[in-house]
């Protein structure tokens, strides 16, 4: 039997209680214990979702990157499988990202969506790791489908600091004069329990992240046993 | 044989091949010539607002000329299962990379060469003297575009849907290109000169260089006999 | 819709979403860990049967 996974299993349990723990008392402080904003109102709670999201997703390129880098040095299964499972849950992220700064958008701003610097970048973002997704699943042979995946997964973050720079130039260099955009970060005169409810936020993202990507990492790595085995029988 | 004398050698083999039969050129001119007509009938403005577009307008037929291309790109040695031959023969495949590039790179430059003036010809535009600043950004940006789409085209070489899968990963990642390009450009025509585009103009060389230096150091890896 | 709406919308997608996935998740891993099995014991089968 898989025994052998039992100590990896109970580890990864302990995270998942973890995850839950922090992210009740998250729940509980976000909408209970921290106060409305001045200017926002109720509202401005959606932040304690945003941007816990977005930094989430954006760590989850970064180990694409590092997975994909250390691939095509190594070329060790294991760094594949962490860029395929890390850009699964960063093409997740990203998408909360964008219907949170949707949803946040539509009470602050009047719209459902602006083509503003942020909202821009977070759909580009899910563009980008969506093809990798995409080009992964489109590829039948394995190697080839990690090796082409690997590239993607480097110019594509390498790309990122440039897109950034290139759509906030775009955005900031002419900006309409009807177009009315908060562009102050939401922690001038914050209150402290505020950013207690950020870094409880924060936490829980993190552990639920991690607790998710060891699950999928795991599934991945069965699969790659599955496939072997499979093939030794002639399967 | 240096990196430099290989890629010669290689772009040589492959504009002779273009040479003869002209396939890809003459697809891709027509392309967007084609692109153009359809533009006129489809933006039916008048030329002062037409002027405004032209940068966006002319970016994007490049833009689909130059996927075209990139389908041809690899096709000759897939057709012919002439990049195994390729692979085993001890040639850099940096180099490899700079030919497909560079090869790339005259198509699109002999078809802008041609398009941007047939262009203002046909949409009654002035302004020819910033013809050619504006055909320099257009090549700095092809640049960006030949490097990315040259790794793209490699990556999507042997997946199924290719020839959607290859613009449906290209275009977030030429994003940067795009934006500084059409922004450029649109800055010349309405300044006269490329101080206010400065900025994106460092961003697009800057985007060029580190693209082709990673395309060169990371070619090794993409193709797999 | 009142402010309190859109946070209740906000927070009820991601909830939502996240234990979707979760779900989802956990169901591949269980569906994997199964045919995981079911090929090893095979295999110990396949062995103890060369011997």
């Amino acid at each position: 039997m898989v025994s052998s996974t039992n100590p990896a299993k109970q580890r990864k349990g302990i995270l998942g209680a973890l995850a839950s723990i922090a992210v009740v008392i998250g729940l509980y402080w976000n909408l209970v214990v921290a106060p409305p904003d001045a200017y926002q109102g109720e509202v401005q709670r959606i932040m304690y979702l945003h941007l816990p999201s977005i930094l989430t997703a954006y760590l989850s390129y970064f180990l694409v990157f590092i997975g994909s880098g250390m691939y095509l040095w190594k070329r060790e299964k294991k760094d594949d499988l962490l860029a395929h499972a890390a850009a699964e849950l960063g093409v997740l992220f990203t998408a909360l990202t964008i219907v949170e700064g949707s949803i946040w958008g539509k009470p602050t701003w009047g719209v459902w969506w602006t083509w503003d610097a942020r909202l821009t970048l977070t759909a580009i973002l899910l563009l980008i790791y969506a093809g990798y997704l995409m080009l992964r699943s489109l590829i039948d042979d394995e190697q080839r489908a990690a090796s082409a995946a690997a590239i993607l997964g480097i110019v594509g973050f390498l790309d990122i600091p440039l897109i950034h720079m290139s759509v906030y130039w775009w955005r900031t260099l002419h900006q309409p004069p009807s177009i009315l955009r908060p562009d102050k970060k939401p922690w001038e005169n914050v209150h402290p329990s505020m950013l207690t409810a950020l870094a409880i936020s924060f936490a829980g993202f993190l552990l639920l992240y991690f607790y998710l990507l060891s699950l999928r990492y795991r599934v991945g790595e069965m699969r790659q046993e599955i496939k072997a085995l499979r093939l030794e029988r002639g399967l | 044989m240096t990196l430099l004398r290989q890629t010669h050698l290689l772009l040589f083999k492959d504009l002779l091949i273009e040479l003869r039969r002209r396939d890809s050129l003459l697809t891709m001119f027509f392309f967007g010539t084609l692109l153009l007509f359809v533009f006129h009938f489809a933006f039916d403005l008048p030329p002062d607002k037409i002027a405004e577009l032209a940068p966006a307008l002319l970016w994007l037929a490049f833009l689909f000329t130059g996927t075209l291309g990139l389908a041809q790109l690899f096709l000759a040695e897939r057709d012919n299962h002439c990049l195994g031959a390729l692979l085993l023969s001890p040639l850099d495949r940096g180099a490899l990379f700079l030919a497909k590039t560079a090869f790339n790179f005259i198509l699109m430059f002999l078809v802008e060469l041609v398009v941007i003036p047939l262009f203002w010809i046909l949409f009654n535009l002035s302004a020819w003297n910033l013809l050619p600043q504006l055909f320099l950004v257009t090549l700095l940006g092809t640049v960006g575009f030949c490097v990315l789409g040259t790794i793209t085209a490699a990556i999507t070489l042997r997946a199924r849907a290719r020839e959607l899968l290859l613009p449906l990963v290209l275009f977030p990642l030429m994003i940067p290109v795009i934006l500084a390009t059409i922004r450029c450009m649109e800055s010349i025509l309405r300044t006269g000169d490329m101080v206010e585009a400065m900025p994106w103009l460092r961003l697009l060389i800057g985007f060029d260089v580190i693209f082709l230096t990673i395309g060169v150091l990371i070619f090794d890896s993409v193709i797999e006999s | 819709m009142g402010s309190w709406g859109f946070v209740w919308l906000a927070y009820g997608i991601v909830c939502g979403a996240l234990v979707l996935y979760w779900w989802l998740l956990k169901r591949r891993y269980r569906d994997a860990e199964a045919e995981l099995n079911r090929l090893r014991s095979l295999e110990a089968a396949g062995s103890h049967d060369k011997r």
